[in-house]
């Protein structure tokens, strides 16, 4: 492990200003290969993971493909409470972010391509161990969204392509605290907010071939509002207590953020190909978590949590080594901003601003057929006190995700 | 080739993900500082003594403020802390011997029922009184008596919370809890003196004067610094914002149109006035005027002991004024709270000569008036959904008594550069509703 850190550091430092991605809730594993390279290709068309990256890129592309890919992510988050220096740990199952792209053309050679698209850019479940300091804030939450991408791509010169998608999501949340009632044995309460969420949006994106060796490429995801209309509030609290906490619907909303990306890709020679991404993500949407309960009581009103995130710069690239006509190496690093102000830092989203580094391969078996995997690596600290809660400790996060893909193409 | 190049990359991904994926915990460092925490002994009344919900039993003791301050000693050196703990299958005990109380329900006279505090018994266990458990071999470190007056310290006492752990028929306070040669102490005194007059409403004997209170006070540091031994002194809360004076509201009595004509009528004459809806009570005032009867003003105060069904059924505040008993009236406050800023001066006063440190139990009061927020709960100091007090109104619950340790902790820190961990307040009961 410590010689990949070391390793890593020293590629990070060669390509300062450094590589990475968003932070927040989002998972950013769309792409074997742009994963390999620190999750950076906005401007190097590889695969149909492009239909995510740019979808300007997908009118490169000079067959049908289909690639079905997943990442499983191992995290862990340590919290340290500063008054009481006692710990407690995440026990978070692992996450499966997926992905499965379709690039098809009616002839070989058509300068219009289609492409389809599932992929998992936000989701995590976070569950925090029984009784942690922090109950009252969290004891697990699960977002999920699946977005669905239609794509059309068209290459409008031998050296420009543009395209756009239309994304709907869907989406599941589920947050669940305690409620800070005791009943008889000194049980405290418990609350669950559930429900189904739906967003649209769009992805659009332009490639461009500066020359043999230098690409750039402009993508922009839009904000996606995944709005929560008809969620079910459950409490479970001392029988004496049940008319203040009235079981019943709710609404909310979370904003996905927009995300603007300016990346290159420089072909420097036939075995090393190079890629550098910058994004910009629009956190400043997510200023509020607001839940409005159908049934107000004293004791259950409804809540507006400022979160007031701040849009963040990210930096991400890497390289990759073209060993022989059938494997590929890669390798890349990124960093990201936190777009979490230290007020707003709770244990559902215990970011930081944080280094990351990625390592990879593929390997093509035939011409059709080939396969990709990737490894992640991140640990994150942040020591922060929360505003609405005051709770006040370090979060320690370390996480680790590898992934798989397998690619075919006729 | 290629093909062992991939395997192994792929055994090494998963050994990864298996293997270091799990921050690591740095074991806290703790330390006691400039104190000798290891035998501390606590004096003071019934907050100390874990005295909660109106009754000392079992589970109260065990979440007292001595034995929580104790416990996080025990992190830094301190030794074994003992209580006389009451046995725990006993129901307990209340000063004026009924049982403690629990949340119930209760059904008024006007056959409303209603989540109200109930005793669990008819009676409390007396038992208790009967029998003393002193024991050479385990001396006690919590000298928290429920009523304890400063006073009372230096001579034999016949407070039976006392006597059931007296060394002797003779032995003082004083005597018994030096006896262990303390090497870190904690004083909580002066606050039984404060609430006794306000629990009766102001109509007991006045407060004893605070010069008084300082020879007191500076009689039992002598004794307690002799061996050089460190301590926290706590401040005296501000007890007219506990839950017990401001749970019921002055202008709790609420009119229809013709209760309003009938007693406008009746008191017009006197000079007050009434409007349908909320009005103030009618108190007992000798000095207002020939019939000895007035409104209550809005910054005075209804003790939680008014019996309620009088004032629903028996117009008790309303043709038959409420008595003095359950009442602090603006001069009788404005006496409290200048005996509590002198004492709470000669606690100042007397830490900084004997360099001792000071909790400020006061600031702490204070803060719960206007609420705050621990680890995500709300507390405050409104009667059982406030959080900290237990349902007496006026001793905390084993919460409050966390949540008030950690002050302690943070005294002692800040003066004697230690490093003793809080508790987790919310790791201890509040309120237990049915």
């Amino acid at each position: 492990m410590k010689q990949i850190y070391i390793f890593s550091c020293i590629l990070s430092l060669f390509f300062l200003p450094k590589l990475s991605y968003a932070q927040g809730f989002q998972v950013n594993f769309q792409g074997q290969k742009q994963q390999g390279m620190g999750c950076a290709g906005t401007a190097l068309f590889q695969d149909g993971a492009s239909i995510f990256y740019n979808p300007g890129s997908v009118a490169f592309s000079n067959e049908n493909s289909i690639n079905i890919a997943s990442t499983p992510i191992f995290s862990n988050v340590l919290y340290v409470d500063s008054a009481t220096q006692q710990a407690y740990r995440t026990k978070n199952p692992v996450g499966t972010p997926f992905s499965a792209y379709g690039i098809f053309q009616a002839h070989k050679h058509d300068k219009l391509k289609f492409g389809i698209a599932a992929y998992t850019p936000f989701g995590s479940t976070v569950q925090w161990e029984e009784n942690w300091i922090g109950r009252f804030a969290l004891t697990r939450l699960e977002l999920k969204a699946i977005y669905i991408q239609p794509t059309l791509s068209y290459r409008i010169a031998d050296v420009i392509g543009i395209g756009a998608g239309f994304i709907i999501s869907t989406g599941n949340v589920n947050l669940q605290k305690d409620v800070p009632v005791q009943d008889s044995l000194g049980n405290y309460g418990h609350a669950e907010l559930a429900g189904k969420a739906l967003g649209f949006g769009f992805n659009a994106g332009i490639h461009y071939d500066l020359n043999k060796k230098l690409s750039v490429g402009i993508t922009y995801r839009s904000q996606i509002n995944m709005k929560v209309k008809n969620g079910v509030a459950t409490f479970t609290v001392p029988p004496s207590l049940n008319t203040n906490f009235p079981d019943g619907a709710f609404t909310g909303a979370l904003p996905l953020p927009n995300v603007t990306t300016l990346g290159w890709a420089y072909k420097a020679t036939k075995k090393w190909h190079f890629v550098l991404d910058i994004n910009y993500v629009g956190w400043k949407a997510y200023d509020t978590l607001a839940f409005d309960y159908e049934k107000n009581t004293t004791s259950l009103l409804d809540t507006k949590s400022a979160r007031n995130y701040k849009s963040i710069f990210a930096f991400r690239g890497g390289a990759m080594f073209k060993a022989n006509g059938k494997l590929d190496l890669r390798l890349g690093s990124g960093f990201g901003f936190s777009p979490v102000p230290d007020a707003s830092v709770t244990p559902e989203t215990p970011d930081a601003n944080r280094f990351y580094f990625t390592g990879g391969l593929s390997y093509r078996f035939t011409e059709k057929f080939s396969i990709d995997a990737s490894i992640y690596y991140t640990q994150l600290k942040r020591t922060a006190q929360n505003a609405e809660t005051n709770l006040y400790g370090t979060y320690r996060t370390k996480a680790v995700a590898p992934g798989f893909s397998l690619i075919y193409k006729w | 080739m290629n093909r062992i190049i991939t395997s192994i990359s792929i055994a090494a991904f998963t050994a990864l993900a298996v293997f270091s994926c799990k921050p690591k915990y740095e074991e806290p460092t703790f330390s006691k500082g400039e104190i000798d925490p290891s035998r501390f002994v606590m004096i003071g009344g019934g907050h100390v003594a874990g005295y909660m919900n109106d009754g000392l039993y079992f589970e109260g003791q065990e979440n007292s403020l001595a034995n929580i301050i104790a416990r996080q000693l025990a992190k830094v050196g301190g030794g074994n802390f003992n209580q006389p703990l009451v046995d725990q299958s006993s129901i307990g005990i209340s000063s004026n011997l009924l049982s403690p109380m629990k949340l119930g329900y209760k059904t008024d006279c006007k056959g409303v029922s209603s989540l109200s505090p109930i005793r669990i018994a008819a009676q409390g266990d007396l038992g208790i009184f009967n029998q003393n458990i002193y024991s050479t071999n385990a001396l006690f470190g919590n000298y928290g008596i429920p009523g304890l007056k400063l006073a009372d310290v230096f001579s034999s006492n016949s407070n039976p919370f006392f006597t059931r752990m007296a060394s002797s028929i003779s032995a003082s306070i004083m005597d018994d809890a030096f006896a262990s040669q303390p090497t870190f102490f904690s004083l909580f005194l002066g606050l039984e003196e404060v609430l006794s007059y306000a629990k009766s409403g102001g109509t007991t004997e006045y407060i004893q004067p605070n010069i008084l209170f300082e020879y007191f006070y500076d009689q039992v540091l002598l004794t307690a610094t002799a061996n050089g031994a460190k301590g926290v002194l706590a401040t005296i809360p501000d007890v007219s914002e506990m839950p017990y004076f401001t749970t019921i509201p002055w202008n709790g009595l609420t009119l229809d149109a013709a209760s309003n004509t009938t007693l406008n009528s009746i008191y017009n004459p006197l000079g007050y006035y009434f409007t349908v809806g909320s009005n103030p009570f009618m108190i007992v005032d000798s000095t207002a005027n020939a019939f000895a009867v007035r409104q209550i003003l809005p910054t005075e105060l209804l003790t939680l002991s008014l019996p309620l069904d009088s004032v629903k059924c028996n117009q008790m505040g309303v043709l038959f004024p409420i008595r003095d008993e359950f009442v602090l009236d603006a001069g009788e406050l404005q006496y409290l709270r200048g005996v509590i800023a002198e004492y709470n001066q000669v606690i100042r006063d007397l830490a900084a000569k004997y360099n001792l440190a000071v909790v400020d139990v006061y600031d702490f009061s204070k803060n719960l008036k206007s609420g705050f927020v621990y680890n995500g709960v709300t507390m405050s100091s409104k009667f059982v959904s406030g959080g900290a007090y237990s349902l007496d109104g006026i001793h905390f619950n084993a919460k409050g008594n966390a949540l008030l340790a950690n002050e302690f902790i943070k005294a002692i820190n800040l003066n004697y550069k230690s490093r003793i961990p809080q508790v987790d307040a919310n790791a201890f009961n509040s309120t237990l509703f049915p």
